[in-house]
């Protein structure tokens, strides 16, 4: 089951490398191999072919590394027949496994689900007593939604501030859960002319390409809020967070916000709130500040409105995006963000 | 933007407005600052760093006695200071080293008590009266870095124009009581002029309900002053008039360069910005002045380049290749989009970047070209990333600066260059003007905006009359006009955002202060919002595993491309970051499962030595598309779990860990509803072949011998064919090698998706009525070939009890035992347990006996199977 190659080249490098891995019972070497000078040397070979040459010359390459994929595979499944004995997979338990010694779950007392998802879960179930629906974001996302829909042109000065990861393809894992934006506005524009307001919550995971420390995470939550209707004002979206805040917070807290800039909203707000902690008598969790900075908002910008099919002459609404990680940390005065996604037991077991 | 609150006060003062920023307390300002302008970072109270500085005449200067460099001072500071000796004239003695100090000149004395200016933030140093060689100095006479105002520490710091003796530095220099407020600059990217002292302190009076005034020179129709000579002929081709829609320049000869007079110096230092030169500061005080970046040639250098009888400036795109020396000494290869500013044969200027060294003005420059341009903001703002330079002028243009304003600009600046440095006009100014005729003519970049009352309120929640909002808009030097309900708006010409309706509502809004708007609820219907059920059927799952002792977890997005080749994955398939923090964060995952595992090890060094993990996650397949949505790439939702156990807690007559995971499987099958009579386990040897490069990658990481397909009945499905929701095991030796985990390690990973939809269909049938009479058990051990597996005997005997006859019962068929003697390797025994029950009567022994004997017989037939 040997490829047959044209080229005298390949068909001589095919022979070492077959002598190189005949024989071999594990993949300690499949590495180097792989990556070895036999295989690089025929890639160097390339560029000194004649151009009609080269596609297939390539295509050789690319069939002699599959041959030896598959090789390596047969090593590996002969290595893992050798070490591991089949078993009975439909069977509940092994053979002349004692009663007692059967599988049983782990004691509930052993088990935890995740401080981040868990206070999500929590906010969701107040936006949902408030008349919100929830839509999940997307973790790889293309240039459209999480920035043209939302009224950031290429080459925006804006989209500096979201520093993005790339990928190769040019794709990008988006930075804000506003990256479902344009999709939530498009496919529930038609229950605004039955009289119902677009009334959706996004609580994602969302990606900076930005340093880690104990502040800073490249992988984090946010909760994306979006409202509209005909007649909704800058003031409901104030009166709505602030609602949301008194909730969640279960006291009453005060609201500040600043004028910002965003581009897919206008006016851009970023939005405080009196520090709960400390009734803003100034404390370790606020900076001594007694404001707690928490979110940016503003009025849904009429282009973005208008990219959905939304006529926003007629219709109006807000958005918001708040990050999750912080009220958690806030919450449990959580020291380091990076324990979110450590995956650390002696971190996670304490949240049962 | 840092902004200085005394040179607010002046300029609006100088320009004849009635704003002052001043009206209220500085807090109060401060907080409408950032209610209405944007977030103030740092107030600086920079007054208090001059406190006791005072301005002095050196009225003798003698040699030390007993040093070469030093001198003996007598100075006279009008008999202000108090508590310093001084001689029978009221002089006072101070030691100076400086080589520039000598008698007449005016300087800045600091007397004992006093803390030197530039050590106040850090190490405040206070002075003293004490002795230098023998002779007493009361404090010191100050060079431009002791004051904080620079970095030159050659000489003293000498005080220009009249003054007398004894005035307070601060005073003198607008610095006393001065506040330096930091202005977020993210709250400009869209406002241009407030990265100028006239657009914020515009907005400070506009904010504190005040009308401002700009000064004339900024708004009236300037003209550029005329040439006195055309000493200096100067051409500019603009081969690039979409990237550079405006280009003034002109030359100017006879100019003195040298130290900027001490108001400018104090002007830009307290806003952080380091004095340089006359020019360079000129040019640098009318860029944060307006917002409007300039740059000035040495005339003579970019004349030499060509060597040519005329001087000739070219915009243009940069040549293939073409390298360029910056006015900081870096070499760039501009983008071959960027802009680059040439003579006929050299480039001379990165625009609206940095200019070039070749014709950097210097000590001996005498001639010069002033440059006012704009840029396309996008251009600039590409330029600097790909190029790697970051320049003031560039945080200004990136904004868009208007090109409106450049003909004011040039020609009040020319003025200051005359007054500071001396020089005339010496040839044309020119002005390449690229924008619509329209747009001149206008003096607005935007068409008026027509905006109703009921518009604006609407969006805002409030009841302004139509006074009202003209009233806070032409605070700002709006023009409007307004037609009963209507208003038509007319930004200024150095405003680039306001272009429709809401932008006028952002404006008005602003200036009228959104912290007081009305806080009203939306009115809600009675409707109930619908949850989310896939985020429901999570939530479902969450209490499920932790509830069962399980841990959930989250990890990253993206992993190392060596897991991925740990564990079989193909990184070819993955999608790969092109600008990932590190190597451990460059793939997007194939499956979920490897992350787990690689949590395992680190926890069984914890300490813990038996546990349980999970995680929701996405995994993502190059080339696979969403199926509602082929422009972007499809996800695919998952639950991955893993269980491990260290040999401690994993005894070897346990048996194969793959039961214990499967005991999960089995109790979130049952606790979600679905169906195990639906379900069915396919081994992962033998019968499968990786039929796609995503399942390829789901079971890459198992165990071919102790592994198996998890596929579902869903209904609908084609030719109720089963489905692949998922897959179980134990990990390859391989993998279990590389990632250290223990012997007892296995889990699974379905799809999530695909368990909600199967969750949902069961509901009903989940539920058996219970018969009314006794239930009676017996027991059936059969004797079956090893390679018969447990599954096919439980279901021909579970098939036959349904063949007999079992109408009007309920029969519950349990495992209790699978056992293989010692002594005969090639067979197994299962026993299973027949709990049944009538709905109709009192079952006797006999009837069940009779359903087992033909369950046996069914057994017997098919496998060969020995009843025992």
């Amino acid at each position: 089951m040997y490829m047959e190659y044209t080229y005298e080249q390949i068909r001589a490098t095919a022979n070492v490398l077959r002598d190189q891995v005949s024989g071999l019972t594990d993949l300690t070497k499949k590495r180097a191999i792989m990556n070895g000078p036999e295989l690089r040397g025929l890639y160097a070979q390339i560029p000194l072919l004649e151009a009609s040459e080269r596609p297939q010359f390539g295509q050789e390459i690319n069939q002699l590394k599959n041959e030896l994929e598959s090789t390596f595979a047969r090593i590996e499944t002969a290595q893992e027949q050798a070490s591991v004995t089949p078993i009975d997979i439909t069977a509940p338990y092994d053979i002349n496994v004692p009663a007692e010694k059967r599988p049983t779950l782990l004691s509930s007392a052993n088990g935890s689900r995740h401080p981040l998802l868990v206070e999500r879960d929590t906010i969701l179930d107040i936006f949902y007593r408030m008349g919100f629906t929830a839509s999940e974001s997307r973790e790889i996302d293309d240039d459209y939604h999480m920035f043209e829909a939302l009224n950031f042109p290429e080459g925006h000065p804006a989209r500096d501030d979201y520093d993005t990861f790339m990928t190769e393809d040019g794709y990008i894992a988006p930075a804000h859960t506003s990256t479902m934006q344009n999709r939530l506005l498009k496919q529930y524009a038609p229950s605004l002319a039955k009289g119902q307001p677009i009334a959706v919550v996004v609580p994602d995971r969302v990606f900076r390409n930005e340093d880690v420390d104990a502040r800073h995470e490249h992988t984090f939550t946010q909760l994306e809020g979006i409202y509209v209707d005909k007649g909704v004002h800058a003031g409901q979206l104030m009166a709505t967070l602030k609602t949301f805040l008194t909730e969640y917070y279960q006291k009453d807290v005060e609201i500040k916000t600043q004028p910002f800039y965003f581009p897919f909203t206008e006016p851009s707000f970023e939005f405080a709130l009196s520090c709960p902690f400390c009734d803003k008598s100034g404390c370790n969790v606020c900076s001594y500040t007694g404001w707690i900075e928490l979110l940016g908002c503003g009025m849904i910008h009429p282009n973005v409105l208008r990219e959905a099919g939304i006529d926003p002459s007629v219709y109006t609404g807000f958005a918001w995006g708040c990050g999750i990680d912080r009220l958690v940390m806030m919450k449990y005065d959580i020291e380091d963000v990076r324990h979110f996604q450590s995956g650390k037991l002696e971190f996670l077991g304490q949240f049962k | 933007m840092k902004i200085s609150v005394n040179t607010i006060q002046k300029l609006n003062k100088d320009n004849g407005s009635v704003a002052d920023p001043t009206i209220g307390s500085l807090p109060k300002l401060v907080e409408r600052i950032g209610a209405q302008l944007g977030g103030v970072e740092e107030v600086t109270p920079i007054w208090a760093k001059y406190n006791g500085a005072l301005i002095v005449t050196v009225v003798s200067c003698d040699d030390h006695p007993n040093a070469d460099r030093l001198h003996v001072c007598m100075i006279d500071d009008g008999g202000v200071a108090h508590g310093v000796d001084r001689n029978e004239n009221g002089l006072v003695q101070v030691v100076c080293g400086a080589p520039n100090v000598k008698a007449g000149v005016n300087v800045v004395w600091l007397p004992p008590n006093v803390t030197v200016p530039s050590s106040y933030d850090d190490d405040p140093f206070v002075l003293e009266a004490r002795e230098l060689r023998g002779v007493v100095s009361n404090g010191m006479l100050a060079s431009p870095k002791e004051l904080a105002i620079g970095d030159s520490h050659e000489g003293l710091l000498i005080v220009d124009g009249p003054v007398s003796p004894g005035t307070a530095f601060a005073a003198h220099y607008n610095l006393a009581g001065d506040e330096i407020i930091d202005i977020e600059n993210k709250m400009f990217t869209h406002r241009p002029d407030c990265f100028g002292w006239l657009g914020v302190a515009r907005e400070i009076a506009g904010i504190q309900g005040q009308a401002y005034k700009s000064p004339d020179w900024y708004r009236a129709d300037m003209a550029v002053p005329s040439a006195t000579s055309h000493d200096l002929p100067l051409e500019v081709q603009n081969e690039i008039p979409e990237l550079v829609p405006r280009f003034m320049a002109v030359p100017m000869a006879n100019i003195t360069i040298g130290p900027s007079p001490v108001w400018l110096q104090t002007d830009l230092a307290r806003v952080g910005v380091r004095p340089i030169n006359n020019i360079v500061d000129l040019t640098n005080y009318y860029m944060l002045l307006t917002g409007q970046p300039l740059h000035a040639y040495d005339y003579d250098k970019v004349k030499a380049l060509d060597g040519a009888d005329h001087t000739t400036i070219v915009v243009r795109n940069p040549h293939y290749d073409e390298k360029l020396t910056l006015l900081n000494g870096k070499d760039v290869t501009p983008r071959k989009e960027a802009i680059v500013i040439a003579t006929e044969t050299q480039a001379i200027g990165l625009g609206g970047v940095m200019g070039g060294g070749n014709t950097e003005v210097d000590e001996g420059t005498t001639n010069i070209i002033l440059e006012c341009a704009s840029f396309n903001m996008y251009s600039i703002r590409k330029t600097s990333m790909s190029s790697g330079v970051f320049t003031d002028a560039v945080t200004r243009f990136n904004k868009g600066q208007s090109p409106l304003q450049n003909a004011a600009v040039l020609s009040q600046i020319i003025k200051d260059i005359q007054a500071v440095c001396g020089g005339q006009v010496a040839g044309e100014a020119i002005d390449l003007n690229h924008l619509p005729v329209e747009v001149q003519q206008r003096g607005s970049l935007y068409l008026d905006v027509v905006v109703s009352r009921a518009f604006i309120n609407s969006r805002l929640g409030l009841q302004l009359t139509t006074e009202d909002m003209s009233r806070l808009l032409t605070n700002v030097e709006f023009s409007v006009t307004t037609d009963g309900d209507n208003l038509t708006v007319r930004a200024p010409f150095w405003r680039t955002d306001i272009e429709i309706a809401e932008d006028v509502v952002e404006e008005v809004g602003r200036l009228y202060g959104f912290d007081k708007l009305p806080l009203e609820l939306p009115q809600r219907i009675i409707t109930p919002a619908p949850k989310n059920s896939l985020l429901e059927t999570k939530k479902t799952i969450r209490h499920i595993l932790s509830s069962a002792g399980a841990h959930e977890l989250l990890t990253y997005s993206f992993v190392h491309g060596n897991l991925l080749d740990t564990v079989g994955h193909n990184r070819d398939h993955a999608y790969k970051l092109s600008n990932a923090l590190s190597p451990d964060l460059q793939y997007y995952r194939l499956s979920i499962t490897p992350s787990l595992l690689e949590k395992v090890n680190a926890n069984i060094r914890a300490g813990y030595g038996e546990f349980a993990l999970f995680e929701f996650g996405k995994a993502h397949i190059k080339g696979e598309r969403s199926l509602d949505e082929p422009a972007v790439p499809g996800e695919k939702h998952r639950l991955a779990f893993v269980y491990a156990a260290d040999t401690k807690n994993w005894a070897t007559e346990q048996g194969a860990v793959y039961y214990q995971a499967n005991e999960y499987l089995m109790r979130l099958v049952d606790t979600l509803g679905l169906s195990r009579g639906k379900l069915r386990l396919v081994p992962l040897h033998g019968s499968f072949d990786a039929a796609n490069a995503a399942v390829d990658a789901w079971v890459a990481p198992y165990a071919r011998q102790r592994s198996a397909l998890v596929m579902y009945t869903l209904d609908g499905a084609p030719n109720g064919s089963d489905t692949l929701i998922g897959v179980i095991g134990e990990y390859k030796p391989s993998v279990v090698k590389a990632l250290k985990l223990p012997q007892a390690t296995a889990g699974f990973e379905l799809d999530t998706l695909l368990l909600q939809l199967a969750a949902r269909q069961n509901v009903a049938g989940r539920y058996t009525q219970l018969p009314k009479y006794p239930s009676l058990s017996q027991d059936i051990s059969l004797k079956v070939s090893r390679e018969v597996t447990y599954q096919q005997v439980y279901d021909c005997i579970w098939q036959a009890l349904q063949a007999a006859e079992l109408a009007g019962m309920l029969p519950r068929l349990t495992p209790l035992d699978i056992y293989q003697r010692q002594d005969d390797a090639e067979h197994k025994q299962i026993t299973l347990r027949l709990t049944v029950a009538s709905y109709e009567k009192t079952l006797v022994d006999a009837e069940v006996a009779r359903l087992l004997d033909t369950a046996a017989a069914a057994a017997a037939d098919q496998f060969d199977a020995e009843r025992l």
